[in-house]
């Protein structure tokens, strides 16, 4: 063949380049070295064994990838990166992930992904994760073995527990943990002793979920994706899914081209705003008079469904008086949108149902982050839109299983399934889990704080730093475990470096070291330690998608490095501190390739099942959620129903409530609250959850509005052995199901029984039926009220909307609002800006895992700052330059300028993704060699501000002020 | 064919090309034309003619419009 | 079979760069070698379209005209591929091309050889053995040759992208335009035919989208 002196050329320098590659030893590959050495075993556990320096830098640039050597397997998981739950194909030759490939049968994503899911193969790279257990010795990570780490980090743990107590431990639990694991992590937590654990939840949908299950039952996005394409309208507002769910967007780009009409309300013109048919530019913090100036529009037109809201709606006359208070002028001296706009979007909403809502972080985070949602419930309550396919609140969740660990996991106010944390709850877990009650309360420092809901990992910070006096709890927090969560994702980041440095000991359990070890390295020169866990593409469990269906990931391939799956890590603690058999009573051992115990993940999934009957985790068995996984083809992608095939008449994924047992067959909810359906083919009402009257007015729902086909065609209260009883089933009862059931209610009773018999017999909703609550009476604003966040950029209407009253006790530690509101009134003279925070599309979270994948670290190479281009010539800079951002905590950001009109005069964006800048200084001196993200830049939380949600503690990040200037 | 001929038999066809290229400004014909397993001189095989479907040109074509299909979600309803 | 085609529906089009790590991913294409991109016009403000756009496989190829060494060539499904071997790198097929569609790698490592000519070869590999591990290194992998269309457009996250027979194609996005009600919104439809893209700007403004 015809070489020509180039191509002769490139070759030799390949084989030189490779032989000086291996007389370094630096630059062996993972695959050759298999190749070599004739091993057909998982190239994990191999790379396990060799020495660091043999698995190093080259890794990722392997030239190709082997694909004509070796059996192909198929494994099919689920992409880890946002609540859509995209399922994807990976092909797997002698243990090394070569190759990824859609799944059109999915009726989720139908082969589709975005950046991140379609990089998902990079993760069998992951050359810069965390390879190994480190230890802080003397301001450098230095290499140690897992068995130094284990005792080490055991050991101080213990020491801490017997000097302060157990709640001198804080727990961060992590979204990305799948279900079994998060579930498994609150398990240990409360056998460590405490309720000082959390997870990425807190500051993402903590005051949806509570605001919204505090409605209607269920803190859940109540439709899904897919039922969207069943919409005539929808309304974006504080959502920018193009983005942050971009496959969501193909559901809604298909109804749209069947007359949806999409409106997106935000302060920024979003990549989602520029899919819309109207867009909104909103003042940040000012959702609820703009939602109480729709619904003005509303009942002035009389666009009410008053039938609807007569039937199945509590206390809607109180709200309405607030609302018929927010004229259009007042509507538009607080969110600055003329009254045309805001009359179009009511309009468009009303005129065209079902119509639904969208929302994220946009409304969520914020210091009235409950009451906006309660808005929103409310707006959709009128319009007799939830419980209706079309309609309903989607709430997009964030991360791929934050839905599963609300649901089961590390929540620092209740045990799994939302039971809370009263006796009766612990004492109906402890018989789950098969362990003494007093046992456990033994592992408390006393019964009050067994009851007592822990510190949120919002405000961990103010566990280690705040006047001990204050705290509601003995001890002040002296270790702090970050359990596969980012530190980043956190407001105050400058006072977090404060508390880093106070603290006795700081673990970090993770893929990847993460912002939190650079952050410790920087202020701290001893006491951390890194654990290396694997990803979900290295173990197998399942995880819950935004729209609560649940899926099951194979293990795609065997952990990398020296990683450990994060439960067989907690197994390895349990041990350590004495209660691994507690642990495991239920639960499989099996050894792994390494001779460590790893708890079978399919037995942690059948103990869910047994004992999370509140919210129907109790049907999807793993052999059912397999199935699905097999016939994904089988289901409609609008319904997600299953017509014929082994899944037939079910709904993919068995989305919670899936009711009874797995033996009942409950085939899942798609909607939720539906009427229109039998309870057994899905459908439901709301939830009887809050009593059954309050001052004197019915809280049940009224006749002739309960679910298709039930016996009780009236409100009715939720189920138990009386109601049972009275109502002369109780003889339909097995014998072994009354012996069960005898005493206990729906959610107790572990035979299901008292389900099987309401739903299955009689067509009954085992919570109730009961009317949905426009009035909240429990929360601080029963009625939704506007307040002006703590740093407002409009001193005028501080006044006039003032935030809430100091809180001396929540979540166990002082809380300021009205205090910190004023003396920060007029802070917006030498801060005019405001600042606020969202995604972007090629990253996640935090971002240090993304941010080290170089194929999506390419398309963003640096942090920036969006500005209007009016605020970039007052303060003399230009596009591209250099800035400064300074908050009012004096923290100072410097970020590229991007000037653009996406925002407003007035406003500034930052996207949160960013860590490994600090003020000025990259950060990279402080990683594990090797182990630095591909791309650092500032993290805007290093500059947020103080302010926190009144029932969840939710953080603000949406509304702070900030100044800029040129570098 | 043996090597020392094949490699004089594609000089000159460069240089043929090259030439013609000098010649007609470079406005060579664009209609793809497979012979002995090349097309324009390189040599390449046609994608049915692989593993897969072994010269099978109809299982090729079914396989590439089944894979069309999940492009189009209307497939999968209104 | 016909030709071989990209169609990325503006309208669709989210720009969340699937494609591109799509692509980055079945061919493990290096850090500053971009196959495709997405490019978005009146980015940040009303009328904001984006598009996907790599190598479009002319079927009157510029690159293939002007190529000095004539190392392009065209296959019976319409595929524009290129030869490595006698790519001198020198650049004038980037000239011609409208799209900027070849690429040059820098690294020694990146598909081959030093300064040699890379793009998008539609996943149909090149003129190496298929699915070689020569005609991956130089050229990426061989979809076609497996009977799969090319990544990128099988995994766009919204199925903007399209990829694959050019009838099989227009098809599906002929379905989609009727829906819409009225004219094509693919991008470039105005610069050939004129008018409609402009109207429905107007009326979006109208609708307050400002």
């Amino acid at each position: 063949m015809l070489t020509k002196k180039s191509s002769a050329a490139t070759g030799s320098a390949r084989r030189l380049r490779g032989s000086a590659a291996r007389a370094l030893g630096q630059t062996m590959d993972r695959r050759a070295f298999l190749k070599r050495s004739g091993l057909g075993v998982g190239a994990g556990a191999i790379a396990t064994q060799l020495p660091y320096n043999l698995i190093g830098a080259a890794e990722a640039a392997a030239p190709g990838v082997s694909r004509g050597e070796g059996k192909a397997d198929v494994r099919r998981t689920v992409c880890t990166h946002c609540s859509v739950g995209c399922a994807t194909d990976a092909i797997v030759r002698n243990g090394v992930w070569v190759h990824q490939e859609p799944v059109f049968d999915s009726p989720i994503n139908l082969g589709a992904h975005c950046a991140k899911g379609a990089s998902l193969r990079e993760h069998g790279h992951g050359e810069h994760r965390l390879k190994y257990p480190m230890k802080l010795v003397d301001g450098k990570y230095q290499k140690i073995s897992w068995e130094q780490a284990l005792n080490e980090v055991g050991d101080r743990l213990l020491k801490i527990r017997e000097e302060s107590g157990p709640d001198a431990v804080y727990w961060i639990g992590s979204s990305k943990h799948s279900n079994e694991q998060a579930y498994l992590l609150r398990k240990f937590v409360s056998f460590w002793g405490t309720n000082n654990c959390d997870h990425q939840a807190r500051i993402c949908h903590s005051t949806t979920v509570a605001g919204v299950a505090n409605t209607w039952g269920y803190g859940a996005m109540t439709n899904s994706y897919n039922d969207m394409q069943f919409s005539k309208a929808a309304l974006y507002i504080g959502s920018n899914a193009a983005e942050a769910h971009p496959v969501s967007m193909l559901h809604m780009l298909h109804a749209k081209e069947n007359g949806c009409k999409m409106i997106v309300v935000d302060p920024r013109f979003t990549r989602t705003a520029a899919k819309a048919d109207q867009y909104v530019r909103i003042r940040s913090g000012t959702d609820i008079p703009f939602i109480w100036g729709m619904l003005y529009h509303i009942f002035k037109n009389g666009w009410e469904d008053q039938k609807y809201i007569d039937d199945r709606v509590f206390g809607l006359e109180k709200v309405k008086e607030e609302i018929m208070t927010w004229t259009p002028e007042r509507v538009q001296e607080v969110t600055g949108i003329p009254e045309e706009q805001v009359f179009k979007v009511a309009q468009t909403l009303a005129m065209n149902r079902p119509s639904t809502v969208v929302w994220c972080m946009g409304q969520t985070q914020h210091t009235v982050g409950n009451a906006n949602v309660r808005a929103m419930c409310i707006l959709q309550l009128v319009l007799g839109n939830v419980g209706v396919s079309g309609g309903g609140t989607n709430i997009f969740r964030g991360h791929d299983n934050v839905q599963g660990a609300t649901d089961v996991g590390p929540n620092p106010d209740s045990l799994p399934g939302y039971y809370g944390l009263a006796a009766g709850s612990w004492k109906h877990w402890c018989r789950v889990w098969g362990v003494d009650y007093e046992w456990v309360k033994s592992r408390y420092a006393s019964e009050a704080l067994m009851t007592k809901s822990g510190i949120t990992v919002s405000r961990w910070i103010d566990g280690v730093t705040e006047n001990k006096e204050l705290i509601d709890q003995p001890s002040n927090l002296r270790a702090v475990v970050y359990w596969g969560h980012a530190p980043n994702s956190q407001t105050r980041g400058a006072e977090m470096v404060e508390a880093m440095k106070q603290l006795d000991t700081l673990v970090v359990i993770d893929p990847y070291p993460s912002a939190t070890a650079s952050m410790a390295a920087m202020v701290r020169k001893d006491g951390v330690y890194l654990l290396p866990a694997c990803t979900q593409f290295e173990t197998t469990g399942s995880a819950t998608a935004s729209n609560r269906s649940i899926q099951w990931r194979e293990k795609v391939i065997e952990p990398l490095f020296e990683s450990k799956p994060d439960h067989t890590i907690m197994y390895a603690f349990a041990k350590k501190f004495g209660w691994g058999d507690e642990l495991v009573k239920n639960i499989k051992l099996e050894k792994d390739a390494q001779g460590w115990d790893e708890p079978n993940i399919e037995d942690i999934l059948r103990e869910i099942n047994r004992g999370t009957w509140t919210i129907g985790y109790s049907g999807q068995s793993p052999e059912r959620l397999k199935l699905h996984m097999q016939n994904m083809h089988t289901f409609d992608v609008k319904t997600l129903k299953a017509a014929g095939g082994p899944c037939d008449g079910e709904y993919f994924g068995l989305p919670w409530p899936c009711y009874g047992n797995p033996e009942m067959k409950h085939p899942g909810t798609p909607n939720l609250y539906d009427t229109s359906k039998h309870v057994m083919d899905g459908g439901g009402n709301f939830r009887a959850n809050f009593g059954v009257e309050k001052d004197g007015v019915s809280l049940l729902a009224a006749e002739g509005s309960a679910s298709k086909g039930a016996d009780l065609q009236m409100g009715y209260p939720e189920f138990d052995h009386t109601l049972l009883k009275k109502l002369g089933w109780w003889d339909e009862l097995t014998d072994a199901e009354k012996a069960e059931a005898e005493g206990k209610n729906w959610k107790t009773d572990l035979s299901g029984g008292i389900i099987r018999v309401a739903m299955k017999n009689h067509g009954c909703h085992p919570f109730g039926n009961a009317r949905a609550r426009a009035l909240v009476w429990n929360f601080p604003d029963p009625v939704p009220l506007h307040r002006e966040p703590i740093y407002s950029p409009r001193p005028d209407l501080v006044a006039k909307y003032p935030t809430h009253d100091d809180k001396a006790k929540f979540w166990r530690l002082p809380t300021l609002y009205k205090s910190l509101q004023e003396k920060v009134k007029d802070i917006s003279r030498d801060y005019p800006l405001i600042m606020t925070s969202g995604r972007l599309v090629e990253y996640e979270g935090g971002g240090e895992e993304t941010r080290s994948n170089p194929w999506l670290a390419e398309l963003q190479q640096e942090m920036f700052a969006e500005v209007n281009p009016k605020d970039a010539n007052d303060a003399g800079f230009r596009n591209g330059d250099y800035i400064w951002v300074e908050s009012p905590t004096k923290a100072k950001l410097k970020v590229r300028a991007q000037v653009t009109q996406r925002v407003a005069p007035g406003t500034v964006f930052l996207p949160f993704h960013f860590s490994g800048w600090w003020q000025g200084q990259d950060m990279l001196k402080y990683y594990p060699e090797g182990a630095a993200p591909i791309v650092r830049g500032e993290a805007v939380n290093t500059a947020t501000t103080y302010g926190y949600d009144p029932v969840t503690m939710m953080q603000e990040t949406k509304t702070t002020l900030c100044r800029v200037s040129k570098a | 064919m043996s090597m020392p001929t094949m490699k004089l038999l594609r000089t000159a066809a460069l240089g043929g090309v090259l030439a013609l290229g000098l010649s007609a400004c470079g406005e060579t014909s664009q209609v793809p034309v497979y012979k002995d397993g090349k097309y324009s001189g390189k040599a390449d095989t046609r994608p049915w003619e692989s593993a897969e479907f072994k010269g099978d040109k109809a299982a090729w074509e079914a396989a590439l419009k089944n894979r069309a299909r999940g492009q189009n979600e209307y497939n999968r309803g209104d | 079979m016909g030709r071989m085609k990209f169609l990325c529906d503006a309208e669709r089009c989210i720009e969340c760069n699937g494609c591109v790590t799509a692509c980055k991913n079945e061919h493990e294409v290096p850090w500053g070698v971009n196959r495709r991109r997405v490019v978005t016009m009146n980015d940040g403000v009303p009328g904001e379209r984006s598009i996907s756009v790599a190598c479009m496989h002319c079927s009157d190829a510029p690159c293939m005209a002007v190529c000095p060494t004539n190392c392009f060539y065209k296959t019976e499904e319409g595929v524009v591929l290129h030869d490595k071997d006698q790519c001198i790198g020198c650049g004038y097929c980037f000239y011609a091309c409208p799209f900027g569609a070849p690429q040059f790698p820098n690294g020694p490592a990146a598909f081959g050889a030093r300064g040699k000519m890379d793009k998008c070869t539609f996943c149909a590999g090149g003129p190496e053995e298929t699915g070689s591990q020569a005609e991956y290194e130089k050229y990426g992998s061989n979809r076609l040759a497996q009977g799969k269309l090319p990544l990128c457009a099988e995994m766009c996250s919204t199925k903007a992208l399209l990829a694959g027979d050019a009838n099989v194609v227009a098809d599906i996005f002929r379905e989609r335009v009727l829906r819409r009600g009225g004219g094509t919104d693919a991008w470039g439809w105005q610069t050939a035919y004129g008018g409609g893209e402009q109207k429905r700007e107007q009326k979006r403004e109208r609708e307050g989208q400002k």
